[in-house]
């Protein structure tokens, strides 16, 4: 069930997709996302339009999601966020239900390449969201040497003993092991070579010898706060922290780098088996594909959406990235260009965790 | 006329003897619910944690698989879990958490002591004045407590402002073990004082008199006196501190979000949390209980030996 | 005691107490602050109270929801725990026979292990075999109870010794069954160590963290601490300093209540009480 752009994959339909034509659903609908993944504005519209109340559960990591949806801990309507790396194991664990395109109107706005993309062909149980890349995201303003950014070389950075204590590091495995790959000229984020993860997993533990960095996901804010001067993090934390800059601060001071061959992902909506209320979710996933709701979503979010009428260039145009940023933009060749990380099985999985935790007892 | 009273006993013992006489056996009964709940919610779920610990992991989701017969159980998880606090990669957590913990209970002591001390010893309205604000931390969230201390201590927080101003620049929430332990301190100091000053209120201080009757200095009479007489009390306090302090993650989270940091609690949380191994977390948790128990066991006997000896 | 050590001493324990409220009275004061930032202040305004349109704790529908969550959360772990801890302590005191031992040490176990373990281990049993408990708000509850019994049991087992039983002994002898004893004499005399045991339940479910947070189950179960901590690892605005602050003045409100109550009944026994007498009962209750 694991598909790759290579091999794309159909997945397993397991249970049936609502009716068509029913009424949406009144009340709350619980909606389990990332924390501020969503502009509380456009939900407030959403609220008003449908007369119904939106009530979010937060998740720090895609396996704490799959954890708690597992043990029935949470109980939401709609998902936002996962991406294909745990797709296939939300699917064998049926925690999914079939989408019905019927309700999803704009699903002719989502752009061409991801409407039938190779982790769910026919996106039965997928609707993308949000497209972005990773790299490196820093202030311009502190002294991180920027010319040092290039090619492979370019991770290193994060290696660099100037930048202790200032540093930070995503809390995904995935990406950070993948970024101590890249350093080492493994450019393949799904590798199962053994030897190139246990290296990495060394890699990483001089990383936090050096740099004693932050595990989180929340450099968007700790940049822009000024708590945090180099970070991994993704294409739309920086384009999210303009938003949480200083009153009076030039968006100038944030930058983002990545290489060309970087790790790009898009992540998705999808709806719970036993969501409560199936029809509202199809309708806050269609009115997110609109692309003026898309549009002010992205101002609060940063993200680029994976939408085909909001390119970079019509991004920057509608004034709503600035200049400075216009690097953590991803284009249709960037996107082409980058390698996407895709689900593992469980034995190679095995190894990258044990890398990780290897990272993370310190 | 009791009606307004809370009825606590309002359990009436419903098969009770009505004799005159009661049986100390039929008191039992009105321990029983309370005894009932608790081998239910709590000495069940530490069995929960051995039938995790010692059970089977499905392989693809990586949940965990109780056996809750012993006669099933496997070890081979739990072997892997000491190897790896012992010689492998949870060693340096393990190592660091003991280390935090025991310079976090060194230095709440000396701070916890000579304000209990000084508590016990004054009287008057200042005494109550001073009690109530030392007491007034308990009411305070301990998150709110460690949340005030980040805010202080961020790049634009008033302590580092206040430093800059003599030209120190430092980043205070560097992920040190500094913060970390400062912050520990900060956290359990009020749980140290309490149960100090509850020592030292009781205290017969006309034993520390008579020993300056005896020509005593105020130091002698204190190191020698005041200090012995205390020891069951720090202990118990030291207890009361530690135990709690060896589990704990969020202070480490809140202060520190460096795997440079990582203690214990963090890694239990990690495993459990997170999802990704609870049977791990459930060895980790079973061998920090037995450390505790060690730790409890240990202080019981001795503190049961000092009674006697009096 | 030489007078400069003394005053070397009180400036001592007055630094401490500085160090240790102070950074907090800046939290509370940060709550009304007019900028976004939680560090640098920019002027007095009640925004994050009641004026921000979304994200002010009045008008932030989450805010309230956590706000409430935990107070439920707090008074149904009393109106459980107080009658349970109660009637166990008079019973473990009473009780001589053989288990008594056995349920003394049950009882107490809960407040040698760490929060830690006990929110793993409950975690672990509502997801492997008391399945029928959902996780949140149920969990919690029978978390915090199961956490704050002991602590009424060591509290009112205090009180009992320091009453013994010649007072109900006397009433059973002019011919009282033994529950209108308990009813009429015991209970009465155990009020102090009730309402004080059951003023820091109150405050200790309220401020609870790990046990919440283990059994939570999202958005509808989420208690203050809980958001608390998410929060400081998520954006935060002063609002956060706000609904902190009012975790702080609902504990107080907690305390406050215990003391009328016991103000109310000891006036109404006829006793004197005095300020410095209920801070002692309450200190108690907490060592």
């Amino acid at each position: 069930m694991i598909g790759t752009p290579e091999s794309p994959v159909t997945l397993p339909t397991v249970g049936e997709p609502i009716a068509d034509g029913l009424a949406p659903e009144s009340g709350t609908l619980s909606v389990y996302n990332y924390a501020d993944y969503v502009n509380p504005e456009t939900i407030a519209a959403f609220e008003e339009k449908f007369g119904v109340k939106v009530e979010f559960s937060i998740y720090d990591t895609e396996e704490i999601a799959l954890a708690k949806m597992r043990s029935g801990g949470v109980k939401p309507d709609l998902i936002i966020g996962l991406t294909d790396s745990v797709l296939a194991r939300f699917v064998a664990a049926e925690l999914l239900q079939p989408l019905n395109k019927s309700y999803l109107t704009n699903f002719g706005n989502v752009i061409e390449g991801l409407r039938d993309p190779y982790y769910d062909l026919g996106a039965q149980y997928t609707v993308p969201y949000v497209i972005y890349t990773t790299g490196i995201g820093y202030r311009t303003d502190r002294g991180i040497d920027t010319s040092a950014f290039v090619g492979d070389e370019g991770w290193s950075q994060m290696w660099n003993p100037a930048y202790a204590g200032r540093a930070g590091v995503l809390d995904s495995y995935r990406d950070t092991i993948s970024m101590a790959l890249y350093r080492n000229g493994v450019h393949d984020p799904n590798t199962d070579d053994a030897d190139a993860l246990a290296q990495a997993g060394s890699d990483l533990e001089a990383l936090a010898e050096a740099v004693r960095p932050q595990v989180d996901i929340l450099a968007y804010q700790e940049i822009a706060a000024g708590n945090r001067d180099i970070s991994l993090c993704w294409s739309g934390d920086t384009l999210a922290g303009v938003g949480y800059l200083p009153e009076g601060t030039s968006p100038d001071v944030l930058g983002f780098w990545y290489p060309q061959n970087s790790f790009t992902a898009n992540d998705f909506f999808c709806i719970p088996r036993e969501s409560q209320k199936p029809v509202l979710a199809h309708a806050l996933i269609d009115f997110l594909l609109d692309a003026d709701n898309s549009l002010a979503n992205q101002a609060f979010v940063g993200y680029q959406p994976a939408l085909e009428a909001l390119t970079a260039d019509s991004l920057v145009a509608a004034g709503a990235i600035p200049e400075s940023l216009v690097s953590a933009l991803v284009t249709p060749a960037s996107f082409a260009a980058g390698k996407r990380l895709v689900s593992l099985t469980p034995e190679v999985d095995a190894l990258w965790l044990d890398a990780w935790s290897r990272f993370t007892t310190g | 006329m009791s009606t307004s009273a809370p009825t606590s006993t309002g359990r009436a013992p419903a098969g009770a003897p009505r004799a005159s006489s009661t049986t100390s056996r039929s008191w039992s009964v009105f321990a029983l619910p309370g005894t009932a709940w608790l081998a239910v919610f709590f000495a069940v779920p530490l069995y929960a944690v051995a039938a995790i610990a010692f059970g089977r992991i499905d392989p693809v989701f990586r949940n965990a698989l109780p056996a809750w017969n012993p006669l099933q159980w496997n070890f081979s998880t739990f072997v892997d879990v000491l190897g790896d606090i012992l010689a492998g990669e949870l060693r340096g957590v393990a190592v660091r958490t003991v280390f935090y913990v025991v310079v976090a209970v060194v230095c709440s002591l000396a701070i916890g002591y000579p304000v209990a001390y000084f508590l016990a010893r004054s009287a008057g309205r200042t005494k109550t004045l001073i009690l109530v604000l030392i007491v007034l931390p308990f009411w305070v969230s301990y998150l709110m407590r460690m949340l005030a201390w980040v805010n202080l201590l961020q790049r634009d927080g008033l302590v580092a402002r206040f430093t800059s101003l003599f030209g120190v620049e430092h980043n205070w929430l560097d992920g040190s073990a500094t913060a970390v332990t400062l912050g520990l301190v900060y956290g359990y100091v009020p749980f140290l004082i309490l149960p100090l000053y509850a020592t030292l209120e009781r205290l017969d201080w006309r034993l520390v008199e008579a020993a300056r009757d005896l020509g005593a200095s105020p130091r002698q009479a204190f190191w020698r006196v005041t200090v012995p007489l205390s020891r069951p009390g720090v202990a118990a306090g030291l207890m009361l501190v530690a135990l709690p302090m060896l589990g704990d993650y969020y202070t480490n989270d809140i202060i520190s979000r460096s795997p440079r940091t990582e203690m214990l609690g963090n890694q239990i949380d990690f495993y459990l949390n997170a999802g990704t191994q609870p049977q791990r977390g459930a060895v980790l948790v079973l061998v920090l209980s037995f450390v505790l128990a060690c730790l409890a066991w240990w202080y019981v006997r001795d503190n049961a030996r000092s009674e006697v000896v009096r | 005691m030489m007078r400069r050590s003394a005053r070397s001493l009180a400036t001592f324990t007055w630094a401490y107490i500085a160090w240790s409220l102070v950074p907090v009275a800046i939290a509370v004061l940060f709550s009304f602050n007019s900028g976004r930032s939680r560090s640098v202040w920019q002027g007095f305004s009640l925004r994050w109270w009641t004026g921000d349109p979304n994200a002010s704790l009045l008008r932030d529908e989450s805010m309230r929801t956590v706000a409430v969550n935990s107070v439920v959360l707090a008074l149904a772990t009393l109106v459980v725990t107080l009658p349970l801890g109660t009637a166990m302590a008079v019973g473990l005191q009473r009780w001589r026979g053989r288990g008594s031992g056995a349920a003394s040490t049950l009882a107490s176990a809960p407040l040698v292990t760490p929060e830690l373990v006990l929110g793993a281990a409950l975690l672990l049993v509502f997801t492997n075999l008391y399945a029928a408990v959902p996780l949140g708000r149920p969990a919690q509850i029978l978390g915090h109870v199961t956490l704050n019994l002991s602590l009424v049991v060591v509290t009112v087992r205090a009180r009992l010794l320091t009453i013994g039983s010649s007072y109900e002994e006397a009433a059973r002898d002019l011919g009282a069954s033994r529950a209108t004893a308990i009813r009429l004499v015991l209970v009465p005399m155990l009020r102090p160590a009730i309402v004080a045991a059951g003023v820091v339940v109150f405050a200790t479910s309220i401020d609870d963290f790990i046990v919440s947070s283990f059994l939570s189950s999202g958005a509808g179960s989420e208690t203050v601490p809980v958001r608390i901590y998410g929060a400081v690892r998520g954006a935060s605005t002063p609002a956060l300093n706000a609904l902190a602050t009012l975790l702080v003045v609902i504990s107080f409100l907690g305390l406050v209540a215990g003391g009328v109550i016991l103000w109310v009944l000891r006036r109404r026994s006829g006793e004197r009480v005095t300020l410095r007498d209920f801070v002692n009962e309450v200190t108690q209750a907490d060592a």
